[in-house]
């Protein structure tokens, strides 16, 4: 048994587990709440309940107190869902964000093709279209599993028919070891979307930086060409890694791009490319590449990061060396449950 | 028809900023560093005060309603702990000596922290933080004025408890927290937030606050702990607030940055050393331990410490210095500074006493490195003297450090067998100091820290004796005056546990509340 949650001012709507708590729910689906104790004493979690009933578990009569339990408040870090609920929490509406709700799709695998030694590229054409921003992903439901996986869209929205996935396959993975040996052209399958914040804040007129490695390439490329076909004309930077020139994909079409619009910089980099061979390229990792490209400076920019966890993090201490900070940094965050785990300080909320 | 267009509802942001910064204006009489003339002389630089994020929307109509309904529950609940003798449940009487630690070298802090605060609201040019600033120095006061008031139950019964802003200024052991706020509030702004709102409220305050309120909850000692949840509930937005502070300078201009690793390195040391007497309260005070100094120096420095100073490393600030000395000194200073009050427990304003044999295996359990090999057989030897009748007291005065203020009991680094000194040379006068990173803090300020009022030259001096007392009389006592001038008296409201009239009184009346007797 589960219940939906919306979350004000964002409109953003997510399942809650029995016995969850409103605050794991919405930092799980990688929506911020301000939280301090997480366990209902010191109040930095306190929400408004506009529709819906919910419990108050174990907060403290000093941190929530009756009057305020009457008007509507609650503790985030304690509250579960007696019903389907809205709340309206202290988080900063984002003017650049789309409210589009969850819902299924059913499509069909129009192409498939190997883009690296482990990358695959999937394209699926949607029997309706699905509306969504760039850089969003979907969870496709892996067949005969009873499970689904999350990828990133590497295409940008168009008429929302077509959906690029490029699926890296993890070593003994269920999901991609099923992409990888047993989906073929022509498949029936079936995925839910749109999901995630990640997304380019038009709105913010700064020139933008994307860094990208691994198969964290999806969502920039998306949001690159969506910005591109939309005459966008801001300057736009892609540092793209990986390690071997082999794994490089897509970059004669970055290559294309750059070519052709001269608002869009490309600076490609391989960490682990052999010595001998005819890369002429950086040969560094993409925070170094970024690092040496803009010379130690990022002030007046927005940067856009997707990648694996060690590359987000370097990523992130460059550019605040570089003194651009949290406020101008975006990444998408999935929290594992190893993430709940660890022991990690409020200083950032988003990063 | 007209459609009548709804007005949309202003966010919880946009009607916080309306009740704030919307209520600040560009003065055009007078000019700005005029206005704010301590804003600069600290050498922090800030470009756009408008990206101070506000760390908490609380207005103050919310403020009054919240703190209101708040004291009714706390002063009920005080109320209902004093009419039924709350006191004679508390675990033992000895529970009651790391309470008047608590109210006077804690609670006068709330105060100070409440004048630190409404100093920093008035001089900081930004709107935001000047808003914050004021909300936590009205919630310093409320938490001075109810910590008091929890406390002031005791004071009806037990000796001790009375005139502890007297004493505050005046005691010598009192004279550590209390310079480490003067220190604090004499500071330009942003030294001050930094210190306390991030410094202490942030890094060091889980090892102030828990060990008292939990030590009060294990202890039985109902009024102190409901404060403690009372006050903690504002506690998350002073630590908020001081999260976003350091936030703010970092990010402002990159020359901001080792002025406030040095304000960091200073604060953390300071803070640390004034924790001294919280490490000993934990460990020899509560008759029911919480856990062990050295434990909440672990979990709550340590891993939590650990990662903030992680994050923080992305700003270029790396972590406090002297933390592998505060590493290896954390099996010793509970037991150095309960074996110093053991010996000075003539000029304390509360007892001391050896610990049990049961109090003492938990002790070697919890310090397997420290305890029984350097620690167990001084307070055995103690133990045996005072049973001969030579229960001994330290008559003479110790030397302090200039800095911190706390006698010379901490050991060298590596060698808990020996006393660690350091001095500097100033104007051809010669400071001393109890550690390497006090010494360091001196040389950083002399001009400050030779100001320093320190109990012990102060009593050298003569100036520590009630007014019109003649030092050339025949059989002057000068620790008698001393005593007078602190308001002590002598027998009642110093010396050991053993024997003394807080003892005698809670064994008889907790007889008569639980025996026909």
């Amino acid at each position: 048994m589960s219940f939906e949650l919306t979350i004000e001012p964002l409109g953003q709507c997510i399942e809650v587990e029995d016995e969850q708590t409103i605050l794991d729910a919405a930092l799980r689906a990688g929506v911020w709440l301000p939280h301090a104790c997480c366990h209902g004493l010191c109040a930095t979690c306190k929400i408004t309940v506009l529709e819906g009933e919910v419990e108050h578990g174990e907060a403290s009569s000093f941190a929530l107190m009756d009057f305020e339990r009457d008007e509507g408040k609650a503790l985030a870090c304690c509250a579960r869902l007696q019903s389907d609920v809205v709340i309206e929490a202290e988080i900063d509406a984002e003017p650049d964000a789309e409210i589009i709700p969850v819902r299924d799709f059913d499509g069909s695998v129009q192409h498939i093709e190997a883009l690296t030694p482990s990358i695959k590229g999937v394209v699926i054409e949607l029997d309706e279209p699905m509306h969504f921003q760039a850089g969003q992903y979907i969870n496709l439901e892996i067949a005969g599993e009873a499970c689904s996986r999350a990828f990133s869209i590497a295409n940008a929205p168009a008429d929302g028919r077509r959906i690029e996935l490029n699926i890296r396959r993890v070593p003994g993975g269920v999901g991609t070891g099923w992409v990888h040996e047993r989906l073929a052209l022509g498949d029936r399958v079936r995925l839910s979307g749109p999901y995630g914040c990640f997304f380019v804040r038009k709105s913010l007129p700064e020139p933008v930086i994307f860094m990208a490695g691994g198969s964290g390439l999806s969502s920039p490329r998306a949001m690159i060409f969506d910005l591109l076909a939309k005459h966008d004309t801001r300057l736009m930077t892609l540092v793209y890694g990986q390690r071997t020139r082999a794994e490089l994909y897509y970059h004669e079409e970055f290559l294309a791009l750059a070519a052709a619009h001269p608002n869009f910089r490309y600076v490609p980099t391989l960490s682990d490319e052999a010595v001998e061979s005819d890369w002429n390229g950086l040969r560094a990792y993409v925070h170094e590449a970024a690092q040496a490209h803009f010379g130690g400076d990022f002030r007046g920019h927005k940067a856009y990061l997707c990648g694996p966890p060690p590359m987000i993090d370097a990523c992130i201490t460059t550019l605040m060396r570089g003194r651009l900070f949290e406020n101008d940094i975006y990444t998408e965050k999935f929290f594992s449950a190893a993430d709940a785990q660890q022991v990690r300080s409020p200083l950032f909320k988003r990063i | 028809m007209d459609m009548q267009a709804t007005k949309k509802k202003l966010n919880l942001k946009e009607k916080y900023r309306a009740m704030t910064r919307d209520l600040d204006w560009n003065p055009s009489y007078q000019k700005l560093e005029d206005i704010y003339p301590y804003a600069s002389y600290e050498g922090v630089k800030i470009h756009d005060w408008e990206k101070w994020e506000d760390p908490f929307r609380l207005t103050m109509d919310a403020y009054w309603k919240y703190q209101a309904e708040k004291e009714r529950k706390l002063y009920a609940i005080i109320d209902a702990y004093a009419q039924n003798n709350g006191h004679l449940n508390v675990t033992d009487a000895r529970y009651l000596n790391a309470i008047k630690i608590l109210l006077t070298g804690v609670t006068p802090l709330e105060y100070m922290a409440h004048r630190g605060f409404a100093h920093a609201g008035r001089q900081f040019p930004g709107a935001g933080p000047r808003v914050a600033c004021l909300m936590q120095s009205l919630d310093e006061i409320r938490h001075a004025q109810t910590q008091i008031h929890s406390l002031s139950n005791y004071n009806k019964f037990y000796n001790g408890f009375h005139e502890f802003t007297h004493m505050f200024e005046r005691v010598w052991f009192l004279s550590v927290s209390r310079s480490f706020f003067d220190d604090a509030v004499s500071a330009g702004p942003f030294e001050f937030i930094v210190s306390i709102g991030f410094s202490f409220e942030y890094v060091l305050t889980n090892l102030l606050f828990v060990p008292f309120v939990s030590g009060a909850a294990y202890n039985g000692d109902m009024g102190t702990m409901t404060f403690g949840f009372s006050a903690q509930s504002d506690e998350a937005r002073h630590m908020t607030l001081g999260l976003e502070a350091i936030k703010f300078i970092l990010e402002q201009d990159p020359a901001n940055v080792p002025i406030v690793q040095r304000w960091i390195d200073k604060w953390t040391w300071r803070g640390y050393r004034v924790l001294t007497l919280v490490a000993m309260m934990m460990d020899y005070m509560l008759p029911k331990r919480i856990m062990s100094w050295k434990e909440a120096w672990e979990v709550y420095f340590e891993e939590n410490g650990g990662a903030l100073f992680k994050d923080l490393a992305r700003y270029g600030i790396r972590p406090p210095k002297w933390l592998d000395q505060i590493a290896q000194d954390k099996d010793h200073i509970s037991h150095q500074a309960w074996c110093t009050f053991y010996n000075y427990a003539l000029a304390a304003n509360f007892h001391t006493w050896i610990p049990s044999e049961e109090e003492m295996d938990w002790l070697a359990r919890k310090y397997p490195n420290s305890f029984d090999k350097y620690y167990r057989p001084r307070l055995e030897y103690w133990r045996e003297q005072a049973a001969q009748g030579n229960r001994f007291y330290n008559k003479t005065l110790p030397m302090l450090c200039q800095t911190c203020q706390i006698p010379m009991l901490f050991t060298e680094p590596g060698d808990p067998t020996k006393i660690c000194y350091r001095e500097a040379d100033y104007k051809g006068e010669k400071y001393h100091f109890c550690s390497d990173g006090c010494k360091e803090i001196f040389e950083n300020e002399p001009e400050k820290y030779i100001q320093a009022w320190l109990p012990v030259h102060q009593v050298y001096q003569g100036n520590c004796f009630p007014e019109g007392t003649d030092p050339t009389a025949e059989g002057f006592d000068p620790l008698a005056a001393v005593l007078r001038y602190y308001h002590l008296e002598s027998g009642r409201d110093n010396l050991d546990f053993e024997g003394s009239e807080d003892q005698r009184n809670f064994a008889a009346w907790r007889g008569q509340a639980t025996t026909n007797a």
